[in-house]
């Protein structure tokens, strides 16, 4: 008798346990952007460079997007604003344009999933993908599927190291690279280019975390000499995980200047860290990417110096490339956004922009 | 063994398969892309990594133990392999079973020669495993692509709209079946998790049973993890985070005991099999969020161990 019950008691626990690691995020009021701030827009003139797709070198054929299938793949749960957003955007674009069918999976930031998910979508018999890719590497069973079927895939904010026009139609993101360096630039002024700066590094396996990287590296190097990168531990993206790396960071470097994160939620764990240790608002000068309403309310708070946007809202211009494209038009192998900043000039006026 | 005894014991660990069945009639009838040959393979072939690794944890869980690391080394497992395919098919393979296979030998002495808590001995595998795939993989940030073909075939290619995998499972699958039910490892095994100190006076050689259990687990979780790098052609180094949980899950509410001593091959197979179909139903729905989403997969899961409960106790009352 007793054995089963606490066989059950226990595997109940297992399960529990399992299902209570999920993030906490505030719910957001977010004010919907007035007119078409806060929409995408695509880098000019360089956004669209590289060589060029048709539907005809693709290799597919013409469909109707309203009456197909469409699937979408998240790569992590909507449990930060960026996540949010995104999907949102996928969800509210499709729903205005009248795509009646639109399947929506979430990995749940286990890799192996996504895999399966988009697998599944295809099992489904969806005409077009859009992938959020949790990893830039891994993905040839489903490029191989997808080809086999002649979907075109469309990746958003990060890549998959495969071949545009081929194993893919196309991506649309951020210039990452960029980004880096632009942080870079406000951490140079914030710091009149002199101290010790530590990153809070983004989750390893993908190409946000390496350009975010690389982009701040080469620009400290090549423009302030005086700024030393003293401190660089992963976040991977978290706020309790910036929070937890940062109280590390003051223990262990107590001099330190500056703290560049690579994404809001590293950030704002970082401003927790820095009030429990006592610090005040700009005795370390934060700059960070996203351009979260938390994030920029944290500038107008005197919190962050700056933050480089990283727009999530991918839904209209996901949808445009993939009309474009059925129409025969010629789609680039990249297609790069335009990203604004935010500093203590906009914060406030540009709050009812964040997401 | 009365006839009311085996009926028992039948529901206690078919609690799963019936609960799968179900949900496969339930699917087929509301979802027309569901019972396609297509979403059958995918269930099947994402499902027969974490078989692998659950046949091994079977093992584990009924000599009275757990092993936390599965996870760890099945990520480990992939980065090895991938970094071994430079070398060839037979070192892709083998580099990540015998770094595996140390690793379970020095977590199966420890527990075997110090009396220390399995889950504790292997929570440290899990956390210095991991750390040992991050070491290798510059924090992560490198991801060796498999340069082989011949290895990356092994994960890719397949007969009958199945990869090789699915059929590597179902092989270890039924050894594992005979090893359990038809050897003296298997009895020894079933009554080291029963009662271990009445195991130790009828002879049972208690330490070496529990050696060979976790090495065991570790070679399978290091197996699965080759054969996925194979699979993805590359030795992804964000896998397995949590994966030792779902590998449990599986198994316990395939029926086996978590305190050890009874359960079987058939009911983690069903196990892994119903957590895969789960979340095809979820994809087929196809607009639950991500917090709905584990609500449901979290209720399901709940109701499975509930109903064995019910069952067995509906049983034994009648």
């Amino acid at each position: 008798m007793k054995p089963p019950i606490r066989a059950a008691a226990l595997a109940l626990a297992v399960l529990l346990t399992a299902s209570a690691c999920a993030k906490q995020e505030e719910p957001q009021s977010a004010p919907a952007p007035s007119g078409t701030a806060g929409q995408q827009v695509v880098r000019t003139p360089s956004g669209s460079a590289g060589p060029t797709c048709t539907l005809e070198k693709f290799g597919g054929e013409k469909f109707d997007l309203t009456t197909a299938t469409v699937g979408f793949s998240q790569s992590e749960k909507e449990a930060n604003p960026f996540r949010i957003a995104e999907t949102k955007s996928i969800k509210d674009e499709a729903a205005k344009l009248g795509i009646a069918d639109l399947k929506v999976t979430n990995a749940q930031s286990q890799f192996s999933k996504q895999i399966t998910d988009v697998q599944q979508l295809i099992a489904q018999g969806v005409r077009l993908l859009v992938i959020a890719p949790l990893n830039s590497d891994g993905w040839e069973p489903v490029l191989q599927q997808a080809a086999a079927k002649k979907i075109p895939i469309i990746t958003v904010d990060r890549q998959i190291n495969a071949e545009p026009c081929a194993d893919y139609l196309t991506f649309i993101g951020s210039d990452f690279y960029e980004q880096g360096r632009r942080a870079a630039d406000r951490m140079i002024e914030a710091l009149s280019g002199q101290g010790k700066v530590a990153i809070l590094l983004g989750a390893p396996g993908n190409n946000v975390t390496t350009e975010r990287t690389n982009g701040f590296k080469d620009r400290v190097k090549e423009k302030a000499p005086g700024i030393t990168i003293s401190f660089e531990q992963t976040g991977e993206f978290a706020r309790e995980k910036g929070q937890q790396v940062t109280e590390q960071l003051i223990q262990s470097n107590p001099d330190i200047n500056g703290i560049y994160a690579e994404n809001d939620e590293m950030a704002l764990g970082a401003v927790t860290a820095l009030k429990g240790a006592g610090k005040e608002p700009g005795d370390i000068k934060i700059v960070s990417v996203d351009g979260t309403r938390s994030a920029v309310q944290a500038i107008a708070d005197g919190w962050l110096h700056a933050v480089i946007e990283s727009n999530p809202r991918f839904g209209p211009l996901a949808f445009e490339t993939a009309r474009k494209f059925l129409d025969g038009e010629p789609i680039p192998g990249k297609v790069i956004i335009s990203d604004r900043d935010y500093d203590s000039g906009n914060a406030e006026d540009a709050l009812g922009e964040a997401y | 063994m009365t006839s009311r005894e085996q009926v028992s014991r039948v529901l206690q660990q078919h609690g799963a398969l019936m609960v799968l069945a179900l949900l496969v009639v339930v699917g087929s009838v509301a979802f027309d892309s569901f019972a396609t040959a297509g979403n059958a393979a995918s269930v099947v072939v994402s499902s027969s990594f974490l078989a692998i690794i659950a046949i091994g944890m079977t093992f584990v869980i009924i000599s009275g133990g757990i092993d936390l690391s599965v996870g760890s080394l099945f990520v480990l497992g992939g980065v090895l392999a991938a970094y071994g395919s430079r070398y060839g098919p037979v070192v892709a393979l083998l580099l990540p079973l015998a770094v595996c296979a140390v690793v379970g030998l020095l977590q199966g002495l420890v527990i075997a020669r110090t009396g220390m808590a399995p889950f504790i001995v292997t929570l440290a595998g899990l956390l210095g495993v991991r750390g040992l795939m991050l070491a290798l993989s510059d924090e992560g940030a490198t991801t060796y692509l498999v340069e082989d073909p011949a290895f990356a075939a092994l994960g890719q290619g397949g007969v009958l709209g199945l990869t090789y995998p699915v059929y590597v499972t179902i092989a270890l699958a039924l050894g594992a079946m005979v090893l359990l039910q038809r050897t003296g490892f298997g009895q020894n095994v079933y009554a080291i998790g029963g009662n271990e100190q009445a195991a130790a006076l009828m002879g049972v050689p208690v330490a070496r049973t529990k050696v060979r259990v976790y090495v065991m687990s570790a070679l399978l979780a290091g197996l699965a993890g080759a054969l996925n790098a194979a699979r993805l052609s590359s030795g992804v180094t964000i896998l397995g985070i949590g994966l030792e949980l779902d590998v449990i899950a599986a198994v316990v509410i395939g029926g086996t005991l978590l305190t050890g001593g009874a359960g079987g091959i058939t009911g983690t197979v069903a196990g892994v099999l119903l957590l895969g179909v789960i979340q095809s139903l979820i994809n087929q729905v196809g607009n639950l969020t991500s917090a709905f989403q584990q609500v449901v997969s979290g209720a399901f899961l709940a109701l499975v161990v509930v109903a064995q409960r019910l069952l067995s106790k509906a049983q034994r009352l009648s």
